[in-house]
């Protein structure tokens, strides 16, 4: 589904190129649950960005399905961006001036789903995630472990083919982040692939395939 | 989609109060300030557009010719509408105007005590065919088809009959002569040219009867048929005047021809023609509407410098959005909504406003802005269109600059203001630029206007009034002087023409006697206590007396008259003072014998320089009985001399103006322009300010922090003041550079229109600087202090 080869990501300073990704090589299959690991600087969010097509300055090659991304145009990015990515940050990220149900909604707006739809997509996912009571608050009422609900909730809203999660449980206590990884696990059961990078060893566990990165380098790549 | 961008604008909006409040507050004063002047310009560029047809209709001037020069006139003789009404058959319909205000005024006896009446003319019976005003009572066909017949404006016949009704088929004695009121009208409206109390029939006057080539005192218009062409009537016009007025001219020597001119171009065109009511410079129009543009521009900067100084704090939405799929596009349509909100607000509060302050407006204009134009379909099609050309104007930068910027860098705050902060800076200092420079501006006309009221015109207009006088209070007027002098109400007085203030009659010198060129110059009839009334100062040979010879007097029995010149007509003879005395000129035909020189004085207004003038006796053309009264009270001077009038022209009102004011009225235009220029300069110093306010809100809220690490490493509030506003005020100092260049043009240029100039020097610009400077100053010492005063624990434990 995914396939990328000799990935580099760097930084030009003066006198010689800080590599924040070096040589990466890595094919995803659809319905895999990967978990992206390393220490802090190691890669992994660049890796994500790069993935979800939010980061095109790097270079080597990069297919998804059969279509060579890096010789896409602008338009049709935006809706392969669109139609197969959604996105789940540690910070939550929810627009603040929104309520849930406004911010579920967003991603809808921006694809053009008709109002009836939307309405019927939004009250499946509140239902779904036992927010039905908390749709018109804003995300400051709201616990950590909620907002991120909100957030998963917002980013399978467009019902994307592949969801990419940066350290999604990094700010909440591991109750709540047992929670959230549940939901990922049954997302995944019903085919949508997962990529999430995180630190935490024992989020790896839900996965199906666990890559180590090292100094912007695949240090280990092993199915669980 | 756009129920989903307006629901989020407007929670942004409510949420940032500072940045809303100034952006509203800013943009509503600008669209007040546009649309009283939009309302303004309205009302001036409609002048004389309500009457059916006015298209067709054309007043006619005329011009004569005579000896290599040529002169234009407003007014033509009361033959030349009669012959074009029967001759040409393109002419529908024509009509005659005889200002009657121009000559003198009338006494109106409506049964309660007589009063004088300024606003009075005669017009033929086809006045409203041409102009079709309502008539609230009478048929406009034939409500002055006889002599004797008056028609009232409705507000006249209130003040005579109490209502307009009341006034129709009741008779009104004007100068001894009884009236039939057969009709009242409408108000002119105050954008007509036209504009009087009284409408009389001309049949009653003596041309009215038997109509003829001269005198030319009458304004004569006609109607066009529709689809006839004004070029092919104009050339038809020559062979009219040669029929009527070969013989004479060849006699004379002259040529006279007619000219056309729209209804619709009296007011703002040529102003020297003479007119019903003052006209107006078109170039005023002008620089108002380059001022309105400018309020909007300084408004609309506002928003634009706060929208992208706010920028980075808005940033995480903007890369959320993108993250979620947002299109450039929808996120322009997003903050585009979110200006187009303020914009709306804006626009319906100035309206609100308008409507409040409508009465204030109108005495600043000086005439009642018609503020429901703007609730007509074509004044809310404008306002609309106001609204979105604000709102695209306001929000198009930001908005472009926050949907550009990209997803990664944006979630990670690590957007550089580089590349906007120099748009911002350059806004900044074109908007002080324009505050700076109108300033100028506006002090520049400021010192022009009080040089005008304090110049020296070489008479002493203060304590001195002029009283209406005809030619029948003759007999009287040595008794009434001596009377005035011996009650103490007067130190001395003297029948004239005119005003000093603006003498009229122009005649010509002719080769003959002494002098054998020619030049134009203006006659000033008086009498022999003219020079002593108003206190003109004699260079050479000697007053005029009691003993001398008037012109009529002297044109009878054939002999020469005395006259005193000016200097400038002096200088036209080439003569020097001592020789000018004595000499012989043929003075407009008859020989008048130099008898003295007077300094220049202003006879005229002080845009054209001081013309050849001669000062002579003839109390025939006298129209104005001048009074000196003495220093001290000038009530009680008043009713003294109101006794002395009253006892010796019992029939006579008593009506006065005092000479300085009417020195003034000549300058009201400029002075109401000045007014107006200076309230709106006003108001884009006080947009501009609050902008830079808003400004550095935001430079001192994301410097808080450093802020705070400077005082805790002790910097003074000095200290703080400095980091904070330097770099504003290198953008002042850039704007007042410019607006000095600004200044430097607008003074030449402006007042190249003044034959009389005041000296400028550099007040003006040092204290527009200062103003502006001091105002900026403020708005950031303000700030400063407030952010000094914070505590840095507090500031500094958010991080």
């Amino acid at each position: 589904m995914i396939q990328l080869n000799e990935i580099d990501k760097f930084i030009e300073s003066r006198f010689q190129r800080v590599f924040i990704l070096k040589g990466i090589n890595l094919t995803i299959s659809e319905g895999e649950f990967i978990t992206l690991m390393g220490p802090s600087g190691a890669g992994k969010s660049t890796l994500l960005n790069i993935l979800g097509l939010l980061d095109s300055d790097y270079e080597g090659s990069y297919l998804y399905g059969t279509q060579n991304i890096r010789k896409m145009r602008d338009k049709d990015l935006s809706k392969l961006h669109k139609s197969e990515f959604g996105y789940i940050f540690q910070a939550y990220h929810l627009i603040d001036e929104l309520t849930v149900y406004e911010n579920i909604e967003t991603p809808l707006l921006y694809r053009n789903v008709s109002s009836a739809e939307r309405k019927s997509i939004i009250a499946d996912l509140l239902d779904r995630f036992n927010m039905v009571a908390k749709k018109d608050l804003f995300p400051a009422q709201l616990s950590g472990g909620q907002q991120q609900l909100v957030g998963i909730a917002r980013a399978i809203a467009g019902r994307p083919r592949v969801l990419l999660a940066d350290e999604p449980t990094g700010n909440l206590h591991s109750a709540q982040a047992k929670e959230i990884m549940e939901v990922f696990q049954e997302l995944h059961k019903e085919g949508t692939t997962i990529i999430q990078a995180t630190h935490a060893r024992e989020n790896a566990d839900y996965g199906t395939r666990l890559i180590n990165l090292l100094d912007g380098r695949i240090e280990r790549d092993e199915i669980i | 989609m756009w129920k989903n961008y307006l629901k989020i604008s407007y929670r942004n909006l409510k949420k940032r109060k500072l940045y809303t409040g100034i952006n509203l507050l800013g943009l509503t004063i600008a669209i007040v300030g546009f649309l009283s002047i939009s309302l303004f310009i309205h009302h001036e560029w409609n002048y004389d557009r309500m009457y059916s047809g006015a298209e067709r209709i054309y007043k006619l001037n005329q011009e004569f010719a005579a000896n290599g020069e040529t002169q234009l006139v407003g007014s033509t003789p009361s033959s030349l509408i009669p012959v074009l009404i029967d001759e040409f058959p393109e002419v529908e319909t024509g009509t005659l105007v005889f200002d009657l205000g121009i000559f003198s005024s009338v006494v109106v006896d409506g049964g309660q005590g007589s009063q004088e009446e300024k606003s009075f003319a005669f017009v033929d019976e086809n006045f409203f065919r041409v102009f079709d005003f309502e008539l609230l009572v009478g048929d406009g066909a034939k409500v002055l088809d006889e002599p004797n017949q008056l028609v009232l404006t409705e507000s006249t016949a209130k003040r005579y009959f109490g209502f307009a009704q009341a006034a129709f088929q009741n008779a009104l004695k004007i100068d001894g002569k009884e009236y039939l009121v057969t009709g009242v009208m409408e108000d002119f409206p105050s954008n007509s040219h036209l504009d009087f109390d009284f409408l009389a029939s001309f049949k009653t006057h003596r041309h009215g009867k038997n109509p003829e080539w001269s005198p030319s005192n009458y304004y004569s218009y006609v109607k066009l048929k529709e689809g006839s062409n004004r070029a092919e009537f104009e050339t038809k016009l020559p062979q009219m005047v040669e029929k009527y007025l070969g013989d004479i001219q060849e006699e004379y020597g002259f040529k006279t021809s007619f000219l056309t001119q729209p209804v619709t171009e009296i007011h703002l065109g040529d102003q020297s023609l003479s007119s019903i009511k003052p006209g107006s410079d078109v170039r005023y129009l002008y620089i108002f509407g380059v001022v309105a543009i400018l309020l909007i521009a300084i408004g609309v900067i506002n928003y634009v410098n706060l929208a992208t100084a706010e920028a980075t704090e808005r940033n995480k939405e903007v890369g959320l959005r993108k993250v979620m799929g947002a299109e450039r596009v929808q996120l322009f349509g997003q903050f585009v909504s979110e200006s187009m909100i303020l914009s709306f607000l804006a626009t319906g509060l100035s309206i609100l406003c308008v409507f409040m302050l409508g009465s204030r407006l109108s005495d600043l204009v000086g005439f009642q802005l018609k503020t429901d134009l703007l609730l007509t379909p074509g004044g809310i099609l404008f306002l609309i269109f106001l609204v979105l050309i604000i709102g695209i104007l306001a929000g198009f930068y930001p908005s472009l600059l926050l949907a550009g910027m990209q997803p990664i860098k944006a979630l990670g705050n690590k957007v550089k203001t580089g590349g906007t902060a120099w748009v911002r800076k350059s806004l900044v200092v074109f908007q002080f630029f324009v505050s700076t420079g109108l300033l100028i501006a506006t002090f520049v006309v400021k010192s022009q206007l009080n040089f005008m009221q304090d110049v020296n015109l070489g008479y002493e207009k203060e304590h001195l009034i002029a009283l209406n006088y005809t030619n029948s209070m003759e007999g009287s007027v040595e008794v009434a002087k001596q009377e005035m002098i011996r009650s103490g109400a007067a130190v001395s007085a003297s029948i004239a023409s005119d005003m000093p203030v603006f003498i009229k009659a122009g005649y010509k010198v002719f080769p003959g006697g002494d002098f054998q060129g020619e030049f134009m110059i203006t006659g000033y009839s008086v009498d022999q206590d003219l020079s002593k009334t108003i206190g003109l100062e004699l260079l050479a040979g000697v007053d005029l007396n009691r003993n001398d010879l008037n012109r009529s007097q002297a044109y009878e029995e054939g002999v020469d008259f005395p006259v005193l010149i000016n200097e400038s007509a002096l200088k036209a003879t080439g003569w020097s003072a001592e020789e000018a005395i004595g000499k012989r000129v043929n003075f407009g035909g008859s020989m008048a014998r130099i008898k003295g020189v007077v300094k220049n004085f202003y006879f005229n207004s002080l845009h054209y320089e001081v013309n050849p003038l001669a000062v002579f006796l003839d109390p025939n053309q006298a129209n104005v009985f001048l009074v000196k009264l003495p220093e001290g009270d000038v009530q009680s001077n008043l009713n003294k001399l109101k006794a002395t009038w009253e006892g010796i022209w019992p029939d006579r009102p008593f009506t006065f103006q005092f000479v300085d004011q009417a020195y003034e009225q000549q300058y009201q235009s400029e002075q109401r322009s000045g007014l107006i220029f200076g309230v709106f300069s006003g108001i884009v110093v006080l947009i501009a300010c609050m902008g830079l306010f808003g400004l550095v809100s935001y430079v001192a809220l994301r410097r808080t922090r450093e802020i705070s690490i400077r005082k805790v490493l002790g910097a003074t509030q000095g200290d703080v003041l400095t980091a904070l506003s330097a770099d504003f005020l290198k953008l002042l100092g850039i704007s007042a550079l410019l607006a000095v260049g600004f200044g430097i043009w607008f003074t030449d240029s402006w007042l190249s229109e003044f034959a009389n100039q005041a000296e400028v020097g550099v007040i003006p610009y040092l204290l527009a600087i200062l103003i502006v400077l001091v105002l900026a100053f403020g708005t950031i010492a303000y700030r400063s202090w407030k952010v000094y005063s914070l505590n840095p624990s507090e500031t500094l434990k958010n991080d």
